[in-house]
């Protein structure tokens, strides 16, 4: 392998919270019956914990405080009314409306 | 177990944490480093069991009790300093040797409990440590750059060419409109190298593994990229990573000329390759 081959891709960072989290919380083996608790009935939660973690400071930055509510759900609600108006200008220019805003597809 | 004898046998208030299953012939991981455990005041300990052992730890069962824990999982600092370390000592035994890692918050309320699900779940644990013997898992992540993608299109695409000079040269609504279109036009075409190179990628990348799986994509919140995530895989890869990071280093090559960038991160104990549930008799 080529040294050039080495820097192509990024690699050798500090692990990211969010991929750990995913992994910790979510994967692994799972034993059930004999633990103390059943991780899997709280596992909704971590859903919006792993988002809220991982997010919070760049929303932060951004004056965004999405997180407030049903976060994961209703992201980009804060543009919602502004998308309606786009939406409703492109029908009438005859153009394709403006995509969903939101996850990708996960 | 009833909760009453459950009750009988932690009267210390101390449980155990388990991070993950080894096989007790093989060399003992270093895991004598303070403060290594979740619980930072118990060191990291070996359970032996016959030819498994469980890398543990003890942990308070005031805060990894059942009742506390819905409410502590709410506490991202917490949790952050938690999930961190349960990684650290996984890391530092993947060093050494092959483990089957398991899910967070694993709590035996007694040492008896824990030797006897190891005893008891004897086989299936040895046949998930075998499947994982000698490899680590490996993530990929492919993010593209729309900019970069766009201008590279450009020159392939000749609707895109016609439509950035129009958008450059209109004014006012025009502009506007058709500025628009080209921004949908590049999203279609963004959406057709996500499912081009997510395809190529990941059978590239399999061919290289011994065991492969594709990842949910991750919003530019989690990510923390500003650029699109359009492939995210996970690997079964033998610990020397070689060939495999061959063929990634190829496929980074060929696709930075797309905007592409990919990245890798691990190496993981292999957490997507062990199975998802083992129920204890």
């Amino acid at each position: 392998m080529s040294s050039r081959d080495l820097e192509s891709y990024r690699s050798g960072q500090p692990a990211q919270l969010a991929d750990v989290l995913e992994r910790v919380l979510d994967k692994g083996i799972v034993i059930a019956g004999d633990i103390q608790i059943n991780l899997l009935d709280i596992e909704l939660l971590t859903v919006k914990i792993r988002l809220l973690i991982a997010s919070a400071d760049k929303a932060r930055e951004l004056g965004i405080d999405w997180w407030e509510g049903d976060a994961f759900l209703s992201r980009g609600n804060g543009h919602s009314e502004l998308e309606e108006r786009l939406r409703k200008l492109e029908e009438k220019a005859g153009l394709p409306t403006s995509p969903e805003r939101g996850r990708s597809d996960t | 177990m009833s909760s009453a004898d459950g009750a009988a046998i932690c009267t210390n208030g101390l449980g155990w944490y388990l991070y993950g299953v080894v096989g007790a012939g093989d060399k003992s991981p270093r895991l004598d480093a303070e403060g290594l455990a979740v619980d930072p005041g118990h060191d990291v300990e070996l359970v032996v069991e016959g030819p498994l052992a469980g890398v543990t730890s003890r942990v308070s069962l005031e805060e990894f009790g059942e009742e506390m824990l819905p409410d502590r999982l709410g506490d991202a600092a917490w949790l952050e300093e938690k999930i961190s370390a349960h990684e650290r000592v996984l890391e530092r035994v993947l060093h050494e040797l092959s483990i089957v890692p398991c899910r967070f918050c694993t709590v035996y309320r007694s040492e008896r409990e824990l030797r006897r699900f190891l005893a008891e779940r004897k086989d299936a644990l040895q046949a998930a440590l075998d499947r994982v013997h000698g490899q680590v898992e490996l993530g990929v992540k492919a993010f593209v750059d729309r900019k970069r993608f766009a201008a590279g299109e450009a020159s392939r695409n000749e609707k895109i060419r016609d439509l950035q000079e129009r958008a450059g040269s209109a004014e006012g609504g025009t502009a506007y409109l058709e500025r628009r279109r080209l921004e949908q036009l590049v999203s279609s075409e963004v959406e057709r190298l996500r499912s081009t190179a997510s395809r190529d990628i990941h059978s590239r990348l399999l061919a290289r593994a011994d065991d492969g799986l594709t990842l949910a994509l991750q919003a530019p919140e989690v990510s923390g990229r500003d650029n699109q995530m359009i492939f995210h895989g996970a690997y079964l890869v033998d610990v020397s990573e070689a060939e495999f990071k061959a063929t990634l280093g190829s496929l980074a090559v060929e696709y930075r000329d797309l905007g592409v960038e990919l990245e890798l991160t691990g190496p993981w104990p292999p957490y997507n390759f062990v199975p998802t549930e083992l129920r204890a008799s």
